[in-house]
């Protein structure tokens, strides 16, 4: 019913025309609204009035801009941090050890025989001991060496490069001790294609090439073994893990999880959080943490492969994989290391304000890591995209990486032109650029600072008794079986100061956009939203005002087309200005019945209108909206 | 009437137009409160009753006080900050790597300048401590001490102190006790008191005419005699040119056994050296000019710069250090590698690997803080060929300070244009002046710590340094030849572990976090929230700071001019003409209500205005003609057709 009604008012007011002109709406509007300018536009003279129409005029304009800008850095998502530094019950970091060898020597022998006497020869012709050592007399399986051989490019005429295989048939029984290390260079061969296409990888010192060439080949040997073998061949929790302690409660190599790292070997990992719940630790100092004493069986290490001896440690938050080789830190053996531990976290976001992925859902690469049931992390993004391009690239995949379903690591005989293409890709700096762009960090970037301490362990005078306390535990004989370069103690606790979070939260919200805006509106000119309101309904107005114009104009237009061909002369323009501005030339009732003086002759049509200018600028009042009600 | 007059009729009765035509101040108050945006104001008006007047008064007060007071706190903390903290996963760039042996000088080379200084060293320590050598190093067999005049023990003796005898000294060459006078300076004394030690050794530094001396002690002997020591070296190596101190020095090619970064060989060719005085030959890796800065792009010790370093103990200067090993210091490329104050040491026979976290740190300078962008402002010459920091300007400070008061530049820094090294020859009591001035700077009197500023912007690397023995029991057997094959040209010695070191420098992972100070408050924000603070006390904008202004300043003084121009007018017309009377009463009502005309109708929107009267309105009396209300319903449609019929005949 009520639109019913309001339709036909709207209706009634199309057909009366508008009630009132646009300058009599803008004076009854200026004069009543609530933003601070406008009256003062109407209120004051002549000089007064410019001067505050310009003033009026700037302040809305700059409330306008200073809008723009707020709005502009709401929609920049900007975002502030609040630091907390303090302690607090936290989870024990996870704690990865593994030993900087991967396998004991004496287990992996028969795997890397013909590799260590191929090695040893090629020393042997490199540093050239005395003649008598240096005999030939072993036979060499060459079927490793003929894949990658070792050469030695001899500069001495940097015209004329001569490149001399060093296991070669042509070669001097020992080459090194003719040319120095300034004028040979010892490079490796790689080839593919069959052997057609090669390329030599320089180095400048001949120990970064045997140990390359050795780790090279040592790959390829390691990846056609089943890993259950590669786990037997490592270092046993049982023989690495001698004490652990964790605060008051004692721990043994049970309360560790093994994990076959390709290039440490056994890694094991205390307080990892994926079985049971994370350990908490409610107490700073070393009493309180974990203390752990390691042998590391520096005499069982595969020699070629682990020229450093020590045992690799890792602290990384529960279930994330560790990537021990990128992050982790060495303990040396024979003393005991403390590890005070300050845990940085850094909370963001996410999408808008900063480009961090939550749990890598929306990362393009596939995450290799996640049979190990691990959260994402950047380098598990980093490694997966490598694999991936090796796999897309060489047709199989690199031992250090896990494989995806059903693809093969690489190894000499299925893929001979592994090698090469591996250190392409390795060398590939648009490749890790590609995989770093594709790669997002994850939102929770926790790191742990370490406050790394050293001292002798054990002492000269403890020294016997702790090393045959330790033998006994272990192997239950009564000799000593652990020694001094082999066992490393570790202490890691929490500091005073455990945490320091740095947690972002948005700096612009929309109480702060609101506030800004009113306080904008407030400062210039007094406004409010209501005001708006008030201005929005006067645009209403305004355009139902031009509506019903329009429809008038329109009106009129047909009507005097009609009637045009009756009228004998055409209006000249006066008459036609005249009949513009006199339009409604009647004597009104409603005027009449308002108590207008009676009795005034009507102005006789025709006459130019008075010149009273003054009456343009008169503003239409509440008389209007009386009359307005009465019209519909 | 006509609607129009009407309206303007309202508008004028609600809005009187009266502010600066206001007769008194008072009126002008009234008018100005009743019509004022501002709330409260209005209220001090329309209430009733003494007491609440004055209770809104002060409530109106009040609040103004408030408003100018918070607006005072926005404005002071304008210039405040806020800090963000980034982090980026992207290629790093590697950051240069300084290497230095910690012994600046093979002991064969420069063993001929300093064979006086260690004779007489070795004597003293005979003499003072009951040190004789044993002959376990052959090569410095020690020559017998009578019949040479002792050269450096009489320019700056060494003496002990006892400490029951004070002001009294024994020289440890001639055995006599002396009188010391002056004052004795123990050193780092103010600092730690040492009461157990009964004998102190020291040694006197005295101006030129000896009148003036200072004394240094010091607790332990070692201190004494490595101070005492150095002074003399400095003196010594002062005068020897530079080509020379680099070829006693070591090479590149003797230094770094091995090279490698980011799985690539490198060479003592991507080494630059860096002479420094304190420690000899220095080598910058990655630092080399006109070529592009290297970068990693992978995180992880293998992608990063791994180094075996030869450390020759044998060629170690027995005084001068009495550690083994080498420092590392990892510095911007453009910054001056500051190595003895911020170095890392390297052991030998380890493994140190390195591990680094990139963190960039951005400040506001001025007017935020007192930091610099590039140096440019502070009044310090750089003496360093190097970009700008605080210790560069601290010392320089100190350098151009040293040769401003002693004449001579110090040893270990670079020299100023147009000055030299101290030396005995030429400035025989610079070491006075220098432990004087020296002492003057470390308490801060020189003005070298207010005048320096620090840098605006700088990279921190935060490392992470780990040890493992290197090379493994099992691994040396084969290790050690292979890499003396590849010394084999620069040294004919069968390598010993203890002789190399092996350093890994590498980032952990590519996360860079950038620590970014922005300004807290822009000039919106502080607009927006005095608005706040305005219209939350008082409703009250900046229209309404401009209508106060209007009203107190411009309209008030033009009532008080008006009025006194009144009365010195009335004053002079008594004066002239006292006899008539009449006119002031008629200029009396002008004056109070000068809007009004002298007509009786009510004002019309013109006259109010003051505009100029329109023609029409010339005769007085008559009605406008009420064409407005035409206006107003020519729109009428039934009335448009009416109209229009009379029009057309």
């Amino acid at each position: 019913m009520h639109v019913k009604k309001y339709l036909l008012k709207g209706l009634h007011r199309l057909q009366k025309g508008p009630g009132y002109s646009y300058k009599e709406l803008l004076v009854w509007y200026c004069s009543n609204t609530n933003t601070h300018g406008p009256k003062r536009i109407i209120c004051e003279g002549p000089k007064k009035q410019a001067l505050w129409l310009l003033l009026t005029l700037l302040f809305a304009g700059l409330v306008c801009w200073q809008w723009g800008v707020f709005v502009r850095t709401y929609l920049g998502w900007e975002v502030s941090v609040a630091l907390s530094l303090g302690f607090k019950t936290m989870d024990f970091p996870a704690v990865t050890l593994c030993n900087a060898s991967p396998f004991q020597y004496s287990k992996v022998k028969h795997l890397l025989r013909d590799l260590d006497e191929l090695m040893e020869a090629v020393l042997d012709r490199i540093v050239a001991p005395e003649p008598g050592r240096a005999n030939g007399s072993r036979t060499l399986n060459l079927t490793i060496w003929n894949h990658t051989p070792l050469v030695l490019i001899d500069e001495r005429d940097p015209r004329h490069p001569v490149v001399l295989d060093l296991l070669g048939p042509h070669s001097s029984p020992a080459p090194g001790r003719t040319c120095s290390a300034q004028e040979c260079k010892v490079a490796m061969r790689l080839c593919s294609l069959n052997g057609t296409a090669c390329a030599f990888w320089n180095f400048t010192s001949a120990t970064q090439a045997v140990t390359e060439w050795y780790v090279l080949q040592a790959t390829n040997i390691f990846s056609q073994v089943p890993r259950q073998d590669l786990v037997a061949m490592g270092y046993s929790a049982p023989r690495m893990i001698l004490a652990c302690l964790f605060g008051t409660e004692p721990c043994s190599h049970r309360n560790f999880t093994a994990i076959f790292h390709p290039y440490y070997g056994n890694c094991y990992i205390f307080n990892w959080g994926m079985t049971e719940k994370a350990l908490p630790s409610a107490n700073p100092g070393s009493e309180f943490g974990l203390k752990l004493v390691l042998d590391i069986g520096q005499e069982d290490y595969v020699p070629f492969l682990a020229s450093t001896a020590g045992a690799r440690l890792l602290l990384h938050e529960q279930r994330t994989y560790p990537f021990i080789r990128e992050e982790g830190i060495y303990a040396m053996t024979g003393t005991e290391t403390s590890i005070g531990v300050l845990v940085d976290k850094l909370q963001r976001m996410g999408e808008p304000y900063s480009p961090c992925t939550v749990n890598g859902s929306d990362v393009a690469v596939q995450n290799l890591y996640s049979d190990y049931n691990t959260t994402y992390s950047i380098q598990a993004c980093l490694h997966s995209c490598f694999q991936d391009h090796m796999i897309h690239n060489c047709s199989c995949g690199h031992y250090l990486y896990p494989l995806p379903q059903g693809e093969s690591y690489c190894n000499n005989q299925d893929f001979p032109d592994w090698a090469h293409c591996y250190l392409d890709l390795r060398m590939s700096v648009a490749l890790r650029e590609t995989c770093i762009s594709m790669c997002k960090e994850s939102c929770n970037d926790t790191q742990y600072k370490m406050t790394i301490s050293m001292a002798d362990w054990p002492s000269e005078a403890s020294e016997d008794w702790i090393l045959h306390v330790l033998s006994q535990e272990r192997d239950q004989s009564p000799n000593i079986t652990v020694s001094r370069s082999g066992i490393v103690k570790l202490n890691i606790y929490f500091q005073e100061f455990n945490y320091r979070t740095i947690e972002e939260s948005a700096a612009n919200n929309i109480v702060w956009l609101l506030s800004n805006l009113g306080g904008q509106f407030g400062f210039w000119m007094g406004g409010s939203v209501l005001c708006l309101i008030e201005f929005g309904e006067i645009i209403i107005d305004f355009l139902w005002i031009t509506i019903i114009r329009l429809v008038a104009f329109l009106r009129s237009l047909r009507q005097r087309r009609a009637r045009a061909p009756r009228d004998s002369p055409p209006p000249t323009v006066a008459e036609l200005v005249e009949a513009h501005t006199n339009f409604g030339f009647q004597p009104d009732p409603a005027s009449q019945a308002e108590g207008y003086p009676h009795g005034q002759p009507l102005p006789i049509p025709g006459t130019p209108p008075p010149n009273y200018d003054s009456l343009r600028l008169q503003p239409l009042d509440t008389v209007e909206s009386d009359s307005e009600g009465d019209a519909i | 009437m006509a609607p129009g007059e009407k309206i303007k009729a309202k508008i004028k009765k609600n809005l009187p137009v009266r502010g600066p035509q206001a007769p008194t101040i008072k009126d002008l108050m009234r008018w100005y409160c009743l019509n004022t945006n501002t709330h409260g104001c209005r209220r001090i008006v329309v209430s009733r009753g003494r007491l609440r007047r004055l209770i809104w008064i002060g409530i109106t007060l009040m609040a103004v006080a408030l408003i100018i007071w918070q607006c005072a706190l926005l404005v002071c903390s304008f210039y405040t900050v806020s800090v963000s903290i980034k982090v980026h996963f992207q290629k790093l760039d590697f950051p240069a790597v300084t290497i230095c042996n910690m012994n600046p000088y093979k002991y064969s080379a420069v063993r001929d300048l300093l064979a006086d200084l260690d004779k007489e060293t070795r004597e003293a320590l005979k003499s003072l401590f009951g040190f004789s050598e044993v002959n376990s190093r052959k090569r410095r067999e020690a020559e017998p001490w009578e019949g040479i005049q002792p050269r450096f023990l009489n320019v700056v003796p060494l003496l002990v102190f006892n400490e029951e005898e004070r002001g009294k000294a024994r020289d440890f060459i001639t055995g006599r006790k002396r009188k010391v006078s002056g004052k004795i300076i123990h050193k780092a004394s103010n600092v730690v008191h040492v009461h157990d030690s009964k004998e102190m050794v020291g040694f006197q530094l005295c101006s030129n005419d000896t009148s003036d001396c200072a004394t240094y002690t010091f607790s332990s002997g070692i201190n004494a005699i490595q101070e005492w020591y150095k002074l003399h070296y400095m003196n010594i190596m002062a005068q020897v040119p530079l080509e020379k101190k680099i070829n006693m020095s070591y090479s590149a090619e003797e230094l770094l056994v091995t090279c490698f970064f980011d799985g690539m060989s490198c060479n003592a060719r991507n080494f630059t050296l860096f002479h420094h005085p304190m420690y000899g030959n220095c080598y910058t890796f990655n630092n080399r000019e006109n070529e592009s800065i290297l970068s990693t792009s992978m995180g992880g010790s293998e992608y990063g710069l791994q180094v075996i370093l030869y450390i020759n103990e044998e060629e170690y200067n027995p005084f001068l250090v009495s550690s083994t090993g080498a420092k590392v210091l990892i510095h911007r490329q453009d910054e001056y590698p500051f190595i003895e104050d911020v170095g890392t040491e390297i052991e030998t026979a380890m493994s140190t690997s390195i591990g680094m976290h990139l963190t960039e740190s951005f400040k506001l300078s001025e007017p935020y803080s007192q930091c610099t962008e590039d140096g440019g402002d502070v009044p310090v010459r750089n003496i360093y060929n190097a970009a700008y920091s605080l210790q560069i300007c601290l010392y320089s400070c100190f350098q151009t300070k040293m040769v401003e008061k002693c004449g001579c530049a110090q040893y270990s820094k670079p020299l100023p244009p147009a000055a030299s090294y101290c030396n005995y020859q030429q400035h025989p009591n610079w070491m006075y002046c220098y432990y004087q001035l020296y002492q003057a700077f470390v308490q801060e009197e020189l003005g070298c710590q207010s005048v320096c500023r620090e840098t605006c912007s700088f990279k921190e690397w935060t490392l992470t340094t780990s040890l493992a023995q290197w090379p493994s029991e099992v691994s040396e057997k084969w290790l050690l030849p292979v890499l003396n094959w590849d010394q084999s040209q620069q040294i004919n010695k069968k390598f010993n572990k203890t002789d190399l070191a092996k350093l890994l420098i590498f980032y952990k992972d590519l996360n860079q976090r950038s620590i970014m100070e922005s300004p807290a408050n822009s000039i919106e924000m502080l607009l927006s929230n005095f608005g706040g603070q305005l219209g939350l006390w008082m409703s009250c904008s900046v229209v309404c700071v401009i209508e106060i202004i209007e009203v107190f300043f411009i309209d008030s003084f033009s009532i008080i001019a008006r009025r006194q121009w009144q009365k010195a007018k009335e004053w002079w017309a008594q004066k002239q003409a006292p006899l008539g009377p009449e006119a002031p009463p008629a200029r009396q009502q002008g004056q109070d209500n000068p809007a009004l005309d002298v007509d009786d109708d009510l004002p019309t929107f013109t006259s109010a205005l003051r505009l100029p009267p329109a023609p029409g309105a010339q005769v007085p009396g008559t009605p406008p003609p009420r064409y407005n209300t035409l206006r107003w319903e020519r729109a009428f449609s039934n009335q448009l057709s009416d109209t229009e019929v009379p029009e057309e005949p």
